[in-house]
């Protein structure tokens, strides 16, 4: 992939580790989170939100492949073995994603809190010093603001609803709410990475952003959310429902290990 | 024509291939207002690149017309259709009236 440009190779050793870290946590948050959506397609509550939510779950897929790839032209390695084919222990999701898919409520919770995260982070990574990987987010911003609006639409519809969807819906956040704030888990390359200007702002302050933008939102749905900060195993935990979900994502890949697909 | 399950609507859908192109009628979407009408109309015309414009109308907002005694009554049309005109023949005259007034 010659036209990604010489920036990778010019960094040293510290600075690539940092930068591939980086790119790693974004693609398996992507990932995942594609692939629990995608447990929507053919049960979604209309027929038309099937094919909504199934084709927001594919773009997420999709981002993810860019991100893998982009990683892979890092470490040279390949994108497919990256995302297939490490052990449930090596992915680097944040804890936000280890739940199984749950209610629609579950799953519009989850996916408003990761959706209103994930845009604070594409606007940073947006100005990255990093051609590619600036190109590639400000390209990723133009899709993801549309799953921003959906899913946006979906917590309006589910907060002005009956007694019991409101319950649900602020259940499913309260319960959420903890591991929502590792998606800002700090890195352990951030030095590195604020020095060549790969990651322009640190996790600190975007988590605080977030915050300021998420909070007067949910104070209506959750009146007493507690004050939540991002923990260092933030994107090292792993869950039963994860070792589920990975042994059902690499199930083909493993039917026929180093296969041509 | 379908009707939309209660607490929905029926919203028709009308793409654009291609800036100035014709708006083409689709097809529907069921949806339970405008905004997710929008997306669901996306999502189903326009999620692989193939449109440049949507149009998403309620259903109940369009004021059809399909009576056939309006729109085909009984009686002989003919002289309302430019083919009821016959000017073939006067083209041909004009077109020989021009040769000949060239080659003078």
């Amino acid at each position: 992939m010659s036209q990604l440009g010489p920036a990778p190779t010019e960094l040293d050793v510290r600075a690539r580790e940092a930068l591939a870290e980086l790119l790693l946590s974004v693609a398996d948050d992507e990932f995942i989170i594609g692939f629990w959506d995608s447990e929507w397609t053919g049960i979604a509550p209309m027929l038309e939100e099937d094919v909504a939510t199934s084709s927001i779950a594919q773009d997420e897929i999709g981002h993810a492949r860019a991100l893998y790839e982009l990683l892979a032209s890092v470490t040279d390695d390949d994108a497919d073995r990256i995302a297939f084919g490490r052990a449930p222990g090596d992915y680097r999701h944040a804890a936000l994603l280890n739940h199984a898919r749950g209610d629609w409520a579950f799953s519009v919770a989850r996916r408003w809190l990761y959706e209103t995260a994930d845009a604070v982070r594409l606007a940073a990574l947006a100005g990255s010093a990093w051609e590619p990987l600036a190109s590639l987010a400000a390209k990723m911003r133009r899709e993801e603001t549309y799953h921003r609006m959906h899913v946006d639409t979906w917590l309006r519809r589910l907060a002005d609803g009956s007694p019991e969807v409101r319950a649900r819906l602020a259940e499913a956040l309260e319960r959420l709410w903890p591991d929502a704030q590792e998606i800002f888990t700090p890195l352990a390359g951030e030095e590195e990475l604020a020095r060549h200007g790969l990651l322009p702002e640190p996790m600190r302050a975007l988590h605080a952003s977030w915050l300021s933008q998420v909070r007067p939102v949910l104070a209506l749905i959750v009146p007493d959310l507690p004050a939540a900060t991002p923990s260092i195993e933030g994107r090292t935990r792993r869950t039963d429902d994860f070792t589920w979900r990975h042994g059902q994502f690499t199930m083909v890949v493993r039917s026929d290990v180093g296969a041509s697909w | 024509m379908s009707t939309a399950p209660p607490g929905e609507r029926v919203w028709e859908v009308f793409r654009q291939e291609d800036e100035g192109d014709p708006m083409i009628h689709s097809g529907n979407v069921n949806a339970p207002d405008e905004e997710l009408a929008m997306h669901y109309a996306r999502e189903l015309y326009g999620r692989r690149g193939e449109s440049h414009r949507l149009w998403i109308v309620a259903r109940d907002a369009i004021t059809e017309l399909g009576d056939p005694d309006l729109l085909k009554p009984p009686l002989d049309r003919s002289h309302k259709k430019p083919g009821g005109y016959i000017i073939k023949h006067k083209l041909e005259a004009a077109k020989a009236r021009a040769g000949a007034e060239a080659g003078e």
